[in-house]
């Protein structure tokens, strides 16, 4: 049994800079090269990091999500970012149907802000955050017929979940039709700028007339949720109880978030657990593991999610898929999101994105597409998700249509160009002395840091591309232009498409 | 349980053999001839997603012997914000009466295109289709339908369980046109392909070194051989998939370049139509025509596509054609009648079979100007043999008799006039009529009865709907 105070493998620390942050770069090589720090001190360090505020320029959806891909890309604490990601998936919401640039720029800060502080905190400001509102029809959801789409979406994907880990059901749709009363009443208002509507500085706002106040519905019983689950017994909790109106939306997030599951424990803490270590350590992740993050953390008490971060990433279910290749069928290998693959790969080897008037972000050099039209065709529309249920992960990441998206980013890193337009700069992660095709084979899986995620079978193959199944001994990378261009941009593509380069 | 891809590598003896893609194309294996299952038929699914709203689709004109139309006025609203369809607007759509109290029906005067099919014969309207226990999540409700497994016992879907029985691993018998493998296709025994658009699907190489594809072509097949007999599902996956995306962008190509220099005109009446669900028909329409003229290597007969945007919890909109849903049903409809017409120019739409599903229906009593989250509603099949006509009774939507929710009530009683259609007994009868599947296989091994209570559970099938025979 390992603990905060186990020392870490370098294997291990690869493990953590992976899984926590995006690609590996030239410092987390350093890293794992030199670490002495022990789990915790190594987390500890990893997780010192202060909001940081992304700058948001021009006012289309491309040039917002642009923005963020550079942040992204520019980004000393990736753990940071990938929270954004996380918690993006988790409250997702479309610009397709919120409309307005603004109000995402604006959650996306929201989400940022609270990415490891306290969970309930968070869910609060979900409550009243503009683009949400739009999302899920708060702003639609009228006493006389109040609309359910946000009540349920809270308690399924936000909050409880339908079912708890034991397959009971955690809500009966009466505890839907009562939450959807609390949120009656609820609008935004936005702010003008040089005459313009100023999204980014939309405000909600509680309008008494429009809520839905007992005295006015009897025929709806009283404002109390779970009289049959959550533990709070036939009574079940008032969410009136100090007293109704603004504050009734709080009320509900404060019992949502005591009610327990039929083990008595905390349903919430028990599921934002297992989903974050599934998005950090492995799939289907146990449940006493799950159980032993929150206990270790308090999460159920305090809600804070940087303590659960921690727990997660000093337990030792999350170093379980931390050995190399080959795999053994008990440690589940995840699947990479197609950002991380992005913009990983591109820190990764030294690239350099840039925003270009009117083409928006490239790679520095580069003539393909746009950084967020691939990853669109790789299935993640960033700001766009497919639904309110967001994206669906490991996978079915990976179906033939973004499978092919993968091999056409990889070809377009690796695709050859002459001079001064190469995206791919050799010097910037292999050593140019180098003539053995074996090791310039090793440096360059190094560099993608998937070294240890292949076989030797794999490798052999990948070795033979190299060397033309053995015909060639050694390539002079310093000056014969066409061993550059035509094998090793290749062997950087045929290496991104390996399966090894989709798993994290 | 369907033999994982493991289990079938080393029966087969495959694994021993190994390495044959990075040879050559594995001829053998894809041209191995189909099961005598679906023969030379195509079946295609169209999933609305979002919960489509059903009285709204299938709304009862008048009363009958019964009260439909009565209750319907008393849920939908006319005026600002109602969602209720006249009379006026509904007779021109009728459709055959509701068997159990007579009532006339009609579609939505959106689903006129799909009215005229109906007026030939060709589209089955299956009323009150849903199953035991109506769950409100999207999400739920989707794997519902899509897994035929209310009670939650596997995540295969059931076509796919369908296609595990009669493919194996290289096998592509069906393709979805989109970016992911859709629920109703999910197994692990063969090869789903998702493509976007057929013309694209074109294998990425560096252009400029062309001597030096064969090279790459190679590497690339052996690394995900390799991967393929990984003990790991998830590399496994990522090997498989990897394989047949490869095969395929090797065949698939060069059916949009084929149907597009045969049928200009429908390729240009697809495009002019604009929706989405016209532009992934077409897509469909190129791997038939592919098929039907003799394309090497393509074998895809089962296809999904899905056309977004029926969660309807506000602004749905009545009759007005620039209204939300009557949009949805304009698109659906037009381009329904198109992929119709385009595969009976041809002359193969009697071997095509279209179902178009929605996760659930919606409230019967609507919000402020919308619905939420309901439960039963129609399901329409089409196609050249389908025996047209009105299938199964309407939900009972008189407000004593919704659920709590608001929202109609499952039944199986046999003497219940308004008894629903469980979706096992559809899919059951698609199995059976179109699949070619046999009955006992088909509970066996893809639709397993439920037991209980006969008026509340589905423990008595029906496999003869009579929409396809």
């Amino acid at each position: 049994m390992g603990d905060a105070n186990s020392a870490l493998t370098p294997a291990e620390t690869k493990h953590l800079l992976r899984r926590t942050g995006l690609g590996l770069t030239k410092r987390d090589r350093r890293t794992i090269a030199r670490n002495r720090k022990t789990r915790g001190e190594l987390v500890d360090k990893i997780l010192r990091f202060k909001p940081k505020k992304v700058r948001f320029k021009g006012d289309g959806l491309d040039d917002a999500v642009d923005a963020w891909l550079l942040h992204l890309w520019k980004t000393r604490t990736p753990l940071a970012e990938k929270l954004v990601l996380f918690w993006h998936d988790h409250f997702s919401t479309a610009f397709d149907t919120v409309g307005r640039t603004g109000l995402m720029t604006k959650q996306n800060q929201l989400l940022r802000t609270h990415a490891k502080g306290n969970f309930k905190t968070l869910v609060k400001a979900i409550n009243r955050d503009p683009a949400m509102m739009e999302f899920l029809d708060t702003v639609r959801n009228r006493r006389q017929n109040p609309n359910e789409n946000y009540a349920r979406e809270l308690c399924e994907l936000f909050t409880l979940g339908v079912q708890d880990l034991l397959g009971q059901d955690n809500y009966t749709q009466d505890d839907i039709v009562q939450i959807a009363r609390a949120f009656t009443g609820w609008r935004y208002a936005v702010p003008e700028r040089r005459d313009e509507p100023d999204y980014e500085r939309a405000e909600s706002s509680f309008d008494p007339d429009r809520h839905d106040f007992a005295e006015h519905y009897p025929e709806r019983g009283p404002k109390v949720l779970f009289t049959t689950t959550g533990g709070f017994g036939p009574g079940g909790r008032a969410f009136d109880a100090d007293g109704e109106g603004a504050a009734e939306i709080d009320a509900v997030i404060d019992i949502l978030l005591d009610h327990r599951d039929s083990t008595g424990k905390n349903t919430t803490a028990r599921r934002i657990a297992y989903r974050l270590l599934e998005f950090f350590a492995h799939p289907e992740p146990d449940l006493a593991v799950v159980d032993e993050v929150v206990a270790a953390s308090g999460f159920d008490v305090t809600w804070s999610i940087e303590a659960l971060l921690r727990a997660i990433f000093v337990h030792d279910a999350f170093y379980l898929t931390a050995s190399a290749a080959p795999f053994d069928g008990a440690a589940v290998k995840s699947v990479r999101w197609p950002a991380d693959y992005v913009i990983g790969t591109t820190r990764s080897l030294g690239m350099k994105l840039k925003i270009e008037k009117e083409r928006g972000l490239r790679i520095e050099g580069g003539s393909g597409l746009r950084v967020r039209d691939h990853l669109e065709d790789m299935g993640q529309a960033l700001m766009n998700p497919p639904s309110v249920f967001g994206w669906e992960w490991e996978t079915a990441w990976l179906s033939s249509a973004t499978l092919l998206a993968r091999y056409r980013f990889a070809r377009d890193l690796g695709a050859a160009r002459e001079g001064r337009q190469n995206v791919l700069v050799p010097k910037k992660f292999i050593n140019l002395k180098l003539t053995d095709p074996d090791a310039i084979l090793d440096a360059v899986l190094g560099a993608l840091g998937i070294e240890d995620q292949l076989t030797a079978e794999e490798r052999d193959y990948l070795l033979d591309y190299l060397t033309d199944g053995g015909a060639t001994t050694t390539l002079d990378l310093k000056n014969d232009e066409d061993a550059v261009a035509e094998k090793l941009h290749g062997l950087v593509a045929l290496a991104l498409q390996a399966p090894a380069a989709h798993l994290n | 349980m369907p033999l994982s891809r493991r289990q079938f590598l080393k029966r087969s003896g495959l694994v021993a053999a190994g390495g044959f893609l990075g040879s050559a194309l594995p001829g053998p294996w894809l041209e191995r001839a189909l099961a005598d299952t679906i023969g030379d038929r195509y079946f295609v699914v169209l999933f609305l997603d979002g919960g489509n709203d059903g009285l709204n689709t299938v709304t009862p004109i008048d009363d009958g012997g019964g009260t439909l139309r009565t209750d319907y006025e008393a849920a939908r609203g006319a005026g600002v914000g109602g969602l209720r369809l006249a009379p006026d607007d509904l007779s021109p759509q009728a459709v055959a009466a509701d068997p159990a109290t007579g009532a006339a029906l009609g579609l939505h005067p959106g689903l006129a295109d799909l009215k005229v099919l109906y007026d030939l014969g060709k589209v089955a309207v299956v009323q009150n289709c849903g199953y035991p226990r109506p769950n409100l999540s999207h999400d739920d409700s989707k794997r519902i339908w899509r897994t035929a497994a209310p009670n939650g016992s596997t995540d295969s879907g059931w076509v796919g369980r369908y296609l595990a029985a009669n493919y194996t691993g290289t096998d592509i018998p069906a393709a979805a046109i989109g970016g992911g493998v859709p629920g109703e296709f999910e197994q692990s025994t063969t090869s789903v392909l998702t493509v976007r658009r057929v013309r694209d699907f074109r294998f990425p190489y560096d252009t400029r070194y062309g001597s030096d594809i064969a090279r790459k072509r190679a590497a690339f097949a052996g690394l995900h051989d390799v991967a393929r007999l990984s003990g790991q599902p998830t590399i496994a996956h990522i090997g498989n998939g990897g394989t047949a995306t490869l095969l395929s962008t090797e065949a698939y190509p060069a059916l949009h370049d084929a149907y597009v220099a045969a049928r200009p005109s429908w390729n240009e009446a697809y495009s002019d139509n604009g929706s989405s669900v016209a532009n992934d028909l077409r897509e469909i329409a190129k791997i038939v025509y592919g098929i039907e003229t003799g394309a090497p290597s393509v074998h895809a007969r089962f296809f999904q596509i899905r056309n977004g945007g029926y969660d309807t919890h506000s602004d749905q909109g009545g009759a007005d054609p620039n209204a939300q849903h009557s949009r949805l049903h304009q698109e659906v409809a037009s381009s329904l009648k198109l992929f119709y017409d385009d595969l009976a120019d041809l002359g193969v739409e009697h071997k095509v079979c279209v179902v178009v599903w929605s996760e659930f229906s919606r409230r019967v009593p609507q919000n402020d100007n919308g619905t939420d989250h309901g439960s039963q509603g129609p399901v329409l099949v089409l196609g050249g043999t389908v025996q047209g006509g009105v299938y199964g009774t309407h939900p009972n939507i008189a407000a004593s008799a919704l659920d709590n929710s608001g929202n109609t009530r499952y039944s199986q009683a046999a003497a219940d006039p308004f008894r629903s259609t469980d979706i096992r007994d559809v899919y059951g009868t698609i199995l059976k009529h179109w699949l070619n599947m046999p009955h006992p296989q088909i509970l066996a091994s893809v639709l397993p009865l439920e037991s209980g209570d006969p008026d509340t559970r589905w423990t008595t099938e029906n496999f003869d709907l009579g929409l396809l025979t």
